[in-house]
């Protein structure tokens, strides 16, 4: 047995964390411009990072984005998910596909689309003002808000689908004998059916943050040029700057803000649900 | 007025219809099964009682006041689940607690309440335990507990005893029996099981497809069934077809058989006789022969064959060097009964 798992297991361990020790390594080189790259051993790349106050910034914005995009994937995703847990099993599998439709299509496709919805010649617009409602186009893409609407877009089927397997499993039972022993629908869900579903929640929420932290084509293409996240950043230096071990920095800093977030968050909720 | 009332409640499902009809009065404090096989319709009249599942017609009643249209929440009903239904992530105590919570009685009285309630089922010294920690039988108890600590107006039983084994389901029945009498509690118990019922209920209710075939004691339905389907399903009974003639029975294969038909319906095709009311004596010039016999510890049971028609009879095991302890298949025997002890009923 274990002569057939040993070479699959190294396979999955040289895919996965490969490029990463590489990645890491690169990050403590220096950046020469002239030979692009120096071996060294220096942290001076974080400490440029951590510095600057535009990169500052653009981790700022990342963490509120992915912040929001969660919290309202989770707002939106929770009654969809209740309703497709909770749903009779022949239109069960219908529905499971149409929230899994939106994944068919790339990331850049769908950002594509809210821009042909978004945008100042977009439908939203043209109806707007072909309805005589507004005279000039309102300003609907390019900004926060259109990002964190493409990002909520990308990341609820996810949330949905995380939340509808942990709904699943509670029995439907225990919200008839709340309901029987008095409990408003609200209490039944405040007090049954949300502590029960918490692993589902926290197991969505850190699954979704995660995507939002490292959302790239959806930020690049409806958050315009001025609109910074860390992904499309750490793109930049590898790619225009050609800057690899500053970019490698930001990757890691990234990676560590994200990790360390993620483990706190959701140390604090399952610690709610224990106390629950 | 009954205590509850059910006034032709119906539930259909598209073409099919679960229940039909149903109409019930449970009096103040009284304990009614509604008994039958698997698929009659129980479990949707007792949700519909308890407000899970709207009626298509007809109206539930509790206490007088028309509850038809009443949310779950609303109604004043105690369930115990099939399945007990607790909450997994509430303590016993928290689990007993909720319904207090929901009726906003106050900390003192409601902590009082639950170990008022624990103690009644036995269970106040596990009510920190989580209900995985706990044996199906205690889970059970937790569930009744969960559901008399609010006093119901209606104490509802989806068959309660059915996940437990065999021992531990003579202990609970009476159990939940003792604990319904001495609370007054007005009762719908859920059965397929016609020994619960009988053991348990003040009246039962037979019934079959949706409809209600018969409601009576448990003496009524026994001695007394109003059709062929309350004979064979409440007790065993010999059922065995053909008309009156003369003064006895012709049965289909021919025999003549003893009966008292005073009373009996014109159109009577269906002889009904407990296989314990018949006697059974050795002769060898008897016209029966035992074609089986079944030893069951205190009774054994014989199939005994009479000119074509095959009689179940079952009679106290005899003691040890009694002639009759050596009946064996093949003997030939005599039968004989009360002609009153038979109920000539009309087709099924
Ligand atoms: N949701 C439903 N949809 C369609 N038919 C149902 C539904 N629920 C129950 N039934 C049917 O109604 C009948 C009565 O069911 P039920 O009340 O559960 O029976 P019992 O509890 O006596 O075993 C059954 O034939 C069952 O198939
Ligand atoms: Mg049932």
């Amino acid at each position: 047995m274990a002569a057939l798992v040993l070479p699959a297991g190294l396979l999955v361990v040289m895919l996965l964390v490969a490029p990463m020790l590489l990645l890491a390594r690169i990050s403590l080189n220096r950046f020469s411009p002239t030979e692009l790259m120096v071996e060294a051993t220096t942290a001076e790349n974080y400490w440029r990072a951590v510095q600057d106050p535009y990169y500052q910034q653009v981790l700022g914005t990342t963490l509120g984005v992915a912040l929001g995009c969660t919290v309202l994937a989770l707002a939106l995703g929770f009654p969809a998910a209740y309703w497709l847990a909770r749903m009779e099993s022949r239109w069960k599998s219908l529905a499971t596909i149409l929230v899994l439709f939106p994944l068919l299509v790339g990331n850049v496709v769908r950002s594509a689309g809210w821009m042909a919805l978004l945008g100042n010649e977009g439908a939203i617009n043209a109806a707007l003002m072909g309805m005589g409602i507004t005279s000039r186009p309102l300003p609907l893409l390019y900004n926060t808000g259109s990002v964190v609407v493409g990002i909520v877009a990308v990341v609820l089927p996810y949330m949905i689908l995380t939340l509808a397997a942990v709904i699943e499993g509670i029995p439907r039972q225990a919200e008839e004998a709340a309901a029987n022993l008095g409990g408003r629908p609200m209490t039944v869900f405040r007090r049954v059916v949300l502590p029960l579903a918490l692993p589902g929640v926290v197991a969505g929420s850190v699954l979704v943050f995660i995507l939002c932290m490292n959302a790239y084509a959806t930020p690049v293409l409806l958050g315009g040029p001025q609109f910074k996240m860390m992904a499309p950043a750490v793109y930049d230096q590898f790619v225009r700057g050609n800057n690899w071990p500053f970019g490698a920095a930001l990757a890691f800093i990234l990676l560590a803000v994200t990790l360390v977030l993620t483990v706190v968050g959701s140390t604090l909720l399952g610690r709610r649900y224990r106390a629950a | 007025m009954g205590s509850l009332v059910l006034e032709a409640l119906s539930k259909r499902y598209g073409s099919s219809t679960a229940v039909e009809r149903v109409d019930l009065e449970v009096a103040q404090g009284e304990m009614v099964a509604l008994l039958g096989p698997s698929g009659c319709g129980k479990t949707t009249t007792l949700r519909m009682v308890a407000g899970f599942i709207p009626p298509s017609g007809g109206r539930v009643l509790i206490g007088g006041q028309d509850v038809t249209r009443a949310p779950p929440y609303a109604r004043d009903t105690g369930m115990v689940f099939q399945s007990y239904a607790l909450f997994p992530h509430m303590s016993v105590a928290q689990n007993v607690a909720f319904g207090l919570e929901m009726r906003k009685v106050g900390r003192a009285e409601r902590d009082e309440r639950v170990m008022e309630a624990l103690r009644l089922v036995r269970l106040d010294h596990l009510a920190d335990r989580l209900p995985r920690q706990l044996s199906g039988g205690q889970q059970q108890r937790v569930a009744l507990a969960r559901a008399l600590v609010v006093n119901p107006a209606v104490f509802l039983l989806d068959e309660p005893l059915s996940n437990l084994d065999a021992k531990l389901r003579g202990e609970v029945r009476m159990e939940i029996r003792a604990l319904q009498q001495r609370l007054g509690l007005t009762t719908l118990i859920v059965t397929h099981d016609q020994e619960e019922a009988l053991t348990m209920a003040d009246r039962l209710v037979v019934m079959e497809r949706g409809r209600v075939r018969q409601v009576g004691t448990a003496e009524e339905l026994y001695e007394h069934p109003a059709d062929p389907f309350v004979a064979g399903f409440v007790g065993r009974c010999n059922l065995v077809s053909g008309r009156l003639e003369g003064g006895g029975f012709r049965a289909e294969s021919g025999a003549l058989l003893r009966c008292d038909s005073t009373g009996a319906p014109a159109d009577a095709a269906l002889l009904a006789l407990r296989p314990e009311r018949i006697r059974l004596d050795p002769d060898p010039a008897g016209e029966a022969r035992i074609t089986a016999v079944t030893y069951l510890g205190a009774q054994t049971e014989y199939h005994v064959e009479q000119r074509g028609t095959t009689l179940l009879v079952t009679r106290p095991t005899p003691p040890l060097g009694d002639p009759m302890r050596r009946l064996a298949v093949g003997d030939a025997v005599v039968l004989s009964w009360d002609a009153a002890a038979v109920r000539l009923l009309p087709a099924a």
